[in-house]
């Protein structure tokens, strides 16, 4: 079924929106949402219309035990604060990170030397071991240290941030990260990023539409996180190259 | 608490901020606990789907972009989805179990009044309820019972007394109206 037929995507937004969708429909429209800026948009255009209706429900306090059962499961001692669910870029920029880089780099240079000198094991690769087509970003530190690693798959729409060493950031302000195209044109804000770990953002439009002109990325410390047309407030704390991986 | 103010704690929330975190829920729980409870009709089913929705906050954060969303539609439709899951899956086994509280009694004493009552509010609120008044009486009870009740359309159409088609033509007929009348006063869809 093609779920982005003007109409028919609106009748499905409206109703997702306002909880008619149910079962199995609502499910699959869930897939659709991840998927389609299109549908999201519309669906967004709907739950604004309808969170309107809720400024009228009464309030009702919550009791204090709620807040007590909230902290213990995402803070108490032995539950990492991080995300429950670890993308496979995250992974891979687990991988990458601190001293293992160097000798994911000796491994690299090693497999190459093989390959040349003996091309018949190019034909053993096998096709999960390819990375997908994705941009890449490695942002060093005035000092030249990796502080964080970016990536997006061509056509994904959202960014796995790995921050490989903690930054620090003021109270009341965010590490924005910029794009910086190659002609020149001016940065252009993608997303917060964490002072440590890692996070998915979720990017405006695919990674091959925003990324395909872009050179460089890099963090500046903003009171607020930028909006579009905004530009950076600051210096460049962080920043590096942002390539093609394909 | 306003937006811009709402947006900064949510990216401070992304940041793994918890003191950011505690003032997001401090500002908004008690009216998401509202939206909860008039789907759940049960205090402690409730507060159960606030706080998966407060879990989901902390790990999803970063996905909130002002450019979006307002930060409170944000959260309600995290809230909603969780309230309405819950409502889904429990179905076959409410009313057979589970003890009514007070405050479920005193919904259920008018259950079928006061969702159109929120909505006749809201519509005040908005200065759109000359506009909707051009609607049929079931059309609005039926958008009110599907968005303060989280009722499908055979639940609407067994509670309004009508077959399911016409149930579903009052839902989008209100849904309609209320996009157009929302338009001729100006409230603007971000």
């Amino acid at each position: 079924m093609n779920y982005l037929l003007p109409e028919r995507l609106d009748r499905l937004a409206r109703e997702y929106a306002l909880g008619t969708l149910a079962g199995a429909a609502r499910r699959r429209f869930e897939r659709v949402l991840q998927q389609s800026p299109a549908a999201t948009l519309a669906v967004g255009i709907w739950q604004e219309r309808l969170a309107l209706l809720a400024e009228s429900v009464p309030a009702m306090q919550p009791r204090a035990s709620l807040w007590q059962n909230l902290e213990r499961r995402l803070f108490a001692p032995g539950r990492p604060a991080a995300p429950a669910s670890e993308s496979p870029f995250a992974r891979l920029a687990r991988l990458l990170s601190g001293r293992l880089l160097g000798g994911a780099l000796a491994g690299a240079l090693m497999c190459a030397l093989v390959l040349r000198t003996q091309p018949g094991l190019v034909g053993l690769e096998t096709r999960v071991d390819v990375l997908p087509a994705s941009y890449v970003g490695l942002l060093t530190d005035s000092a030249g240290k990796p502080a964080v690693l970016a990536s997006s798959r061509r056509q994904g729409r959202v960014l796995t941030v790995k921050m490989l060493q903690p930054i620090s950031v003021p109270a009341g302000q965010v590490a924005e990260l910029w794009a910086l195209p190659k002609d020149g044109a001016p940065a252009f804000p993608v997303g917060v990023v964490p002072v440590s770990a890692s996070a998915t953002i979720a990017l405006a439009d695919t990674s091959d539409k925003l990324f395909f002109n872009v050179a460089r990325l890099a963090v500046s410390l903003e009171p607020a996180p930028a909006k579009p047309g905004d530009a950076p407030s600051g210096p460049f704390v962080l920043s590096g190259h942002c390539v093609k991986l394909w | 608490m306003t937006n811009d103010e709402l947006s900064g704690l949510l990216a401070r929330v992304a940041l793994r901020d918890r003191a950011a975190f505690e003032q997001v829920y401090r500002a908004t729980c008690a009216h998401l606990l509202g939206i909860a409870f008039r789907i759940l009709n049960q205090r402690e089913r409730a507060e159960e789907a606030l706080q998966e929705s407060f879990l989901s906050v902390w790990h999803n954060a970063g996905g909130f972009r002002p450019s979006v969303a307002s930060p409170m539609t944000w959260l309600i439709n995290i809230v909603r989805n969780k309230a309405i899951d819950a409502l889904r899956s429990g179905r076959t086994e409410r009313g057979l179990t589970g003890t009514l509280d007070d405050d479920a009694l005193q919904v259920a004493a008018d259950a079928s009044q006061q969702p159109q009552q929120l909505l006749d509010e809201s519509l005040i609120r908005l200065k759109i309820d000359a506009c909707m008044a051009d609607l049929a009486g079931q059309e609005r009870q039926a958008l009110a019972l599907a968005y303060y009740r989280g009722m499908v359309h055979t639940e609407i159409a067994q509670a309004l007394n009508a077959p399911l088609g016409t149930a579903k033509a009052w839902v989008r007929r209100g849904l309609n109206k209320l996009k157009r009348c929302l338009e001729s006063v100006g409230v603007q869809s971000s």
